[in-house]
Parts: structure tokens; C-alpha cells; sequence
């Protein structure tokens, strides 16, 4: 990981420079090492994305999470932003939840959190009752054993791991994911690549104890994460639709001439720079240490859910045809925007929440 | 107090605001706040009697530069300023466009004779201004303005119209946009003037504005201006109109915010306690799913504020990023307006003159909104801005 090379940086941890340092090395080595050229059709290719994740690990972005002195959240949502902008199906998500969710966990947790530094690991990761999702399905654990069925999960591509949330106890079950009784289903859909549904029948697992609180707080910084990696998604699509509306004629004239182009384009600034601006700030309070990052979570998810999604939409209609074609750049974005946006509850539960905080929460 | 945490922890800011609440809790008493309550709406927020007070204490002209008796305040600091002034109801309008237009220009183009004699009287709340710039056929395309002034001895000599003054019918003077020069571009030949409202040969018809207060036309027949009311050069200000204007509208958004945190607060303490048809308003959940989507656009426009004060006190200008912010407030408004006839249900329509009325400040906020997506250069103007600005759209 990176270390911190400026003074300013003290408790807060990394310094903007840092992790403007980390930006620009993690946007490098995506751009080489996961193209947008071949990005197609490297999406379902498990050796492919089993590769990438031993040089990511060598990056040391395989350990985000383990260490906030090393890089918080703020560091965390940097890193989503570039793989939605490099549309990567990189195995990030299981990754930090674990890290994040064994970290102080003792000797249970070692061997797993040495693979993951290594990138020898992949973790499929599901927050089964912490989800937020009705049908997100969830498991029981008892005596070393799991039975149940979380839907919804994603990296099961070339996954070594399973990760699943339980509630109680409170903890998370870790299960190889050779093990016998375990069966995985693809669900296709939006999400590319697919969500699956795991199923475990008596599956052997090892139970690790994690606090609800601190669960539900690992829930949040993992729906934070994909918010920005949809925001890196819709603005690598935006800047498509800008640089197209600046190249493309009709009727003699750049589309980017015509107001109602501009107009558009101008909203999903708007938009985009909102998402970004609030989405910082719950970085910024969480790795502060304010109590308020969750009330700002809240808002950041509840302003991006639709937002985002309008700057998608928009951003094909300025592209026309073809950007509308699956070779295309865009429909990755899109897929990804709407996928990452919808999940854990999506936006209408962040309003709940603020409802929540704001007006008391219902009996 | 119903709304999301503070984000100003900054403890140097927190002092000012204990300090500016001090003042006012002095000054503007609960008696004189009743009593101003009882004016008509039209009238309130106008005081001059008050705008002296603050004179008298310093409180205008905070953020202007020491040398020019002001208190160099940052950013963050005058936006704070406004907040608890506005949270506290208390009636700047008589001295704040003065405060921070007018005296904006006169601090960088105005002459040292000028300085010493007008930043003087505003920042002693003695003296009051509209704007002018508006005519029937110069709205967006102000620089199309045609009011003419022409000089004569130590006088211009003024014949036109302009219309939609704010305050033009209160104001003791007139920050006026002329055309000085017929023969050039547009821009090249406009000229500023103060003017006395109160001068010969000018007639001002008020009419009301559907926000519930006045604008006015005003008429210019031969009315003598003294020279040495122009600011900055003949034909020089086109410039001066757009420094002004930049430079002011950090400080527009937030008082808007102010407002807009003000008003929610007031809706959501509202939702927590009413029933409707002996339900608890609260236990609804769509009212719940609104109330809860306004937060968020709340957040988003807080942030899109401190970006700007961060910039202004980075000595950088905020462009597109203002409009952004003018843009996203000023809709957000018409939101939240619309949201509240949906939660208060007809009841939303009654006004605070309707003594059964569930909240009435909601439904002025609604028609309100309308001014903020107009004035101050219109949102079309601004998404025209941030799109060949920001974006390098072609022309
Ligand atoms: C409540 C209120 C108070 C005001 N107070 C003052 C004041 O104190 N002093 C003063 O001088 N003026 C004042 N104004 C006037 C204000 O500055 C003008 O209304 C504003 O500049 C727009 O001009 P217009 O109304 O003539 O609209 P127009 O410019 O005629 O615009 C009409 C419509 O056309 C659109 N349009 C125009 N040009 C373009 C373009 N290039 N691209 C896309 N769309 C375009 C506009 O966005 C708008 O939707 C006030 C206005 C209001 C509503």
C-alpha cells in the first residue's frame, strides 16, 4: 500500500497528495493491465481476473481495509472509483469486507488475511441479514456447520472463499469454496459480470465472532464503495458523451452546438459533481472518526441511487446508436451504474434512513 | 432542530457565530421580532432603522478589506454571518445590495473619493440601493440594454426605462447600467451610475412580485446624474457589472441555503408531530421517502456551497461552479415546495395569513422558487454556461 509521505497527513492518515499519487498509479495500471479494448471479452474469463488480482495484490490494493493507517475509506472509494471507471471486474468488494470484517480477529483469521495480501485469495463476499436487500436470503451457523442460500453475490467468479455474514451469533462464517456442500447458480442479468446465489448445505465453516454494530458498519462502507465505483462508471461514460458531442456532425453542425445537447450534459455535471462532493465528504467524517459519516452515507446513497442513473441514461441518449452497441464502452457503465445502485436496499432504504435520523424511526 | 449535522466543526467559526448570536439576540428582541411580524409580508425584512444599528456595530460590510472599514472576514465566516442572520429573521434587505454589489464594484473600480464617501455610508447603513439593469427589451441579453446616458457639463443626462427593480420603490439610489456609446459592440459601450431615486424626471411604478414582495419600473426622463457618480470609466462598465456579480453570488447561495435549511427544518419539526386523518404524518412512508430524498439533495447543495466559499477564499473564482450551485439550489427549492403540498395536502396552501394554515411559510417558498430559477441570470443561462465553460461545448 501506499505510505504516507507528507507531513500533513498525521492522524487523518494518507494526505490528498497521497492519494492523488494513488489515483493516478491505480488508473496506470488498470489502463494497462485491464484495457477497455479487451475488457469485453475478458469479463467471464476467471483465469483472466485471477491474474489481474496477484498483480493488484503486488499494487497492495488487495489489502484495503486491513489497516486504516494504510488507507480508509477515502482510499477504499478512490480505488472503486477507478474500477468503475476501467469497468474491472477486479474481486475488490469480498476483499476489503473481509479485510475489514477479520481484522483483529486473531488466529482463525491469519492464514486467510495472508492469502488475501498475497492475492492468492478471492473472497466472495455476502452480507446475507446485513444486506438490505429482501431477497438477499441469509444463513444459520451452528457447531462449525452453515445451511442456507444468500442471492446476490458478487466475485463467486474464480472465488477461493466464501465470506457470509450471520447474525447469530454475530460474525461472519468463512467456507472454502471447493468445499462439498456448496453449489453455486449464475443469476444473468444487468450486473455484469452476473450476480450468483450460493447455496450451502452443512457446509463446513469456521465462525469468527465480529460485533452486529461493527457489521452493519462494514455493510455501509461496502454500499459507500460501490456508490463510487458506479460514480467512476457514469463520468468514464460522461466524458465519452462530451468528447462525442464535440467530434460528431448532423446537419452540419456538432451535436455539441445544439442546446439541447448542452443542456443535458450540463445536468449531468451537475449531477456528477454532487455524487462526488458528498460521497468525499463521508469519506472525509468516516476516516476522521466522526460519528456522522453513517448520516452522511445515508444522503451520499440516497442522492447518487437516482442521479447517477439519470446521468447513464442521459449520457446514451447524447451517444446515440453507437454507444448503444454491447462492443461499445457505454453499456458497461451502464450495466455497472445500475447494478451497483440498486443493490443493499438501494436508494429508497438510504431515504428511509435519513427519514430515520430525521423524523425518529418508526415503531 | 430537524436536520443533518452540522459540517462547520471549525471552532474559530463556531466562536464568530456564539458572538454574531450574542448581537442579535440583543438587537432584534423577541418584542421587535413580533412586532415585525405584524407587518404586512411585503414589508418585512426592509428596516433601515436596524440596518443602521448594525452600521453603528460594524456588522456591514464584514468581509470587505480592513482599509476599507471592513472586518477582512473569510468566506466560511460571512457565510455563517448570513446563516444566523437569516435563521434569526433579521431584515437586511435595506442595506444588502448595497453591502455586497455595489460596494463590490466601488472597492475595485470605484475612485478614492468615491470609496471614502459611498463605502462609508453603506457600511453605516445610511444608504440604500436597487438595480437597474433590466429593460423590456434587455433581459438575458443585458449587454442589449439601451437606457442612454449623454453627457452634459459636469452631468449625464439620463432617458430610458428599466424594469423588475427590486427595491426600486424603497431604495434611496439606483446602481444603473446606461449605454454610453450607440456606436460600438454592445459591451464596449455601457457605463455605471449611482443614481438618487429621488431625482427629477424619474417616475417608478411598483408591482407585485408573486414571491409576495415589490418590483418596479422605472421611467428616466432627462434626469440630471452628477459625473462623478459614474464608476469606473465611460464605456468601462460592462466590466464592473460582472466583477460585481461574481463576486456576489457565493454569498446569494448562501443565503438561499440558509433559507432553504430553514424552511426544512420547519417542515420536518412539522412532520414529526401533526397527524393527518388520525394517523402520525411521520408513519407514512411516502411522506418519510420525500422527506428523506430532500435531505439528500440538502447534503448535495451544502456541498456545492462550501465548494464555492472554499474557492473564493482560495483566491480563486468560482464560474461553473457557482452556476452549478445556483442551478442545483434554485431547483431544489422549487422541489421541496412542491414536496410540502404533497406532505401538508390542501392544507399546503394556505399561507401564514391563514390562521388555520398547517405551515404557512411552505407555499411562499414554492412561489419563490420561481425568482431563484430567474433572476440572477436564468438556469438556462447558467446550463449555457457550465456548458461551454466547464464542458468546451462548440459554440
Ligand atoms: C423577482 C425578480 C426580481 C428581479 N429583480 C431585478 C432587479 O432588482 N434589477 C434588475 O435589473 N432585474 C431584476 N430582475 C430581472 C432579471 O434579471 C431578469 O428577469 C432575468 O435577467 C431574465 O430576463 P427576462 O426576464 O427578460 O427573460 P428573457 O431573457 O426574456 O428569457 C425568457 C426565457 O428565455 C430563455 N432564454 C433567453 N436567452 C436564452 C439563451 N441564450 N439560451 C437559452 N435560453 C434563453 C430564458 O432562460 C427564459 O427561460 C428580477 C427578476 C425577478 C423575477
Amino acid at each position: 500500500m501506499v505510505h504516507s509521505h507528507s507531513s500533513q497527513a498525521g492522524a487523518d492518515g494518507l494526505s490528498d497528495a497521497d492519494r492523488q499519487l494513488l489515483r493516478d498509479s491505480t488508473r496506470d495500471f488498470l489502463a494497462s493491465r485491464w484495457p477497455s479494448a479487451s475488457a469485453m471479452e475478458r469479463v467471464g474469463d476467471a483465469a483472466a481476473v485471477t491474474a489481474l488480482w496477484r498483480d493488484m495484490a503486488a499494487q497492495g490494493l488487495s489489502a484495503l481495509g486491513a489497516d486504516p493507517a494504510e488507507g480508509g475509506l477515502r482510499e477504499i472509494m478512490l480505488v472503486f472509483e477507478e474500477l468503475g471507471r476501467a469497468a474491472c471486474p477486479a474481486p475488490l468488494l469480498g476483499a476489503v469486507i473481509a479485510n475489514m470484517a477479520l481484522a483483529g480477529a486473531g488466529k482463525a483469521a491469519e492464514p486467510l488475511q495472508q492469502d488475501l495480501r498475497m492475492g492468492k485469495a478471492i473472497v466472495a463476499a455476502s452480507l446475507g441479514a446485513f444486506d438490505g436487500d429482501a431477497g438477499a436470503g441469509k444463513v444459520a451457523c451452528r457447531d462449525g456447520k452453515i445451511d442456507g442460500m444468500v442471492a446476490f453475490v458478487e466475485g463467486s467468479l474464480g472465488a477461493t472463499q466464501h465470506l457470509v455474514f450471520t447474525e447469530s451469533p454475530a460474525g461472519v462464517a468463512l467456507v472454502d469454496a471447493g468445499a462439498a456442500a456448496v453449489s453455486i447458480r449464475e443469476t444473468p442479468g444487468l450486473a455484469v459480470p452476473s450476480l450468483a446465489e450460493i447455496t450451502f448445505a452443512q457446509a463446513t465453516a469456521v465462525s469468527i465472532p465480529v460485533a452486529a454494530g461493527r457489521l452493519r458498519d462494514i455493510a455501509l462502507m461496502a454500499r459507500v464503495a460501490c456508490a463510487a465505483r458506479a460514480l467512476g462508471a457514469a463520468q468514464r461514460a460522461f466524458e465519452l458523451a462530451v468528447e462525442h458531442a464535440k467530434v460528431r456532425k448532423q446537419f452540419g453542425e456538432f451535436i455539441g452546438s445544439f442546446q439541447a445537447v448542452q443542456h443535458k450534459l450540463a445536468n449531468c455535471l451537475i449531477s456528477l459533481e454532487g455524487t462526488q462532493l458528498v460521497l468525499r465528504n463521508v469519506g472525509e467524517s468516516h476516516d476522521k472518526g466522526s460519528e456522522d459519516w453513517r448520516v452522511f452515507a445515508a444522503a451520499a446513497l440516497a442522492f447518487a441511487g437516482p442521479a447517477l442513473r439519470e446521468v447513464s441514461v442521459q449520457t446514451h441518449r447524447a451517444l446515440g446508436a453507437i454507444g448503444y452497441a454491447e462492443e461499445h464502452e457505454a453499456p458497461r457503465h451502464f450495466r455497472r451504474v445500475h447494478a451497483d445502485l440498486a443493490r443493499f436496499g438501494g436508494a429508497p432504504r438510504s431515504r428511509a434512513e435519513l427519514a430515520d435520523y430525521l423524523l425518529g424511526p418508526l415503531a | 432542530m430537524a436536520l443533518l449535522p452540522a459540517l462547520d466543526t471549525d471552532p474559530k467559526i463556531n466562536a464568530f457565530r456564539a458572538e454574531v448570536r450574542a448581537w442579535i439576540a440583543k438587537h432584534w428582541t423577541p418584542e421587535r421580532r413580533a412586532e415585525h411580524r405584524k407587518l404586512p409580508f411585503k414589508l418585512r425584512g426592509w428596516d433601515p432603522q436596524f440596518s443602521r444599528e448594525m452600521g453603528k456595530d460594524g456588522w456591514i460590510g464584514i468581509g470587505w478589506p480592513r482599509e476599507y472599514g471592513g472586518q477582512a472576514r473569510s468566506p466560511s465566516e460571512q457565510i455563517a454571518f448570513v446563516e444566523e442572520m437569516a435563521n434569526a429573521g433579521c431584515p437586511v434587505q435595506a442595506h444588502n445590495t448595497g453591502e455586497s454589489i455595489v460596494a463590490q464594484a466601488l472597492i475595485g473600480h470605484g475612485s478614492p473619493e468615491q470609496q471614502a464617501e459611498w463605502l462609508t455610508a453603506i457600511r453605516g447603513g445610511e444608504r440604500s440601493f436597487a438595480l437597474g439593469y433590466s429593460e423590456p427589451d434587455a433581459g438575458s441579453d443585458l449587454a442589449g440594454l439601451r437606457t442612454k446616458a449623454v453627457q452634459d457639463g459636469d452631468h449625464w443626462v439620463v432617458n430610458g426605462q428599466k424594469l423588475w427593480s427590486t427595491g426600486g420603490d424603497k431604495s434611496e439610489y439606483v446602481w444603473l447600467a446606461v449605454r454610453t456609446d450607440g456606436e460600438v459592440k454592445k459591451h464596449a459601450g455601457i457605463s455605471v451610475l449611482m443614481v438618487n431615486l429621488r431625482s427629477p424626471g424619474i417616475t417608478i411604478r411598483p408591482s407585485m412580485a408573486m414571491y409576495g414582495r415589490t418590483f418596479s419600473a422605472v421611467f428616466y426622463d432627462n434626469v440630471r446624474v452628477p459625473a462623478c457618480n459614474m464608476v469606473g470609466k465611460v464605456n468601462g462598465g460592462w466590466k464592473v457589472i460582472t466583477d460585481a456579480l461574481a463576486a456576489e453570488r457565493v454569498m446569494i447561495g448562501g443565503s438561499r441555503m440558509a433559507g432553504l435549511q430553514r424552511a426544512f427544518d420547519h417542515l420536518t419539526e412539522h412532520v414529526k408531530t401533526a397527524t393527518a386523518g388520525g394517523k402520525a404524518l411521520r408513519s407514512d412512508p411516502l411522506v418519510r421517502d420525500r422527506i428523506g430524498a430532500l435531505a439528500a439533495d440538502l447534503e448535495v447543495a451544502r456541498q456545492l456551497l462550501i465548494r464555492n466559499t472554499t474557492m473564493v477564499e482560495q483566491g480563486r473564482v468560482p464560474l461553473y461552479e457557482a452556476a452549478v450551485s445556483k442551478v442545483f439550489t434554485s431547483e431544489l427549492q422549487e422541489r421541496m415546495g412542491q414536496a410540502s403540498l404533497d406532505i401538508l395536502g390542501t392544507g399546503g396552501l394556505l399561507s401564514e395569513d391563514a390562521a388555520s394554515a398547517p405551515l404557512g411559510e411552505m407555499e411562499q417558498l414554492l412561489r419563490h422558487s420561481i425568482m431563484g430559477m430567474i433572476g440572477g441570470g436564468t438556469n438556462e443561462i447558467q446550463r449555457n454556461v457550465i456548458a461551454l465553460r466547464s464542458l468546451g461545448m462548440p459554440r
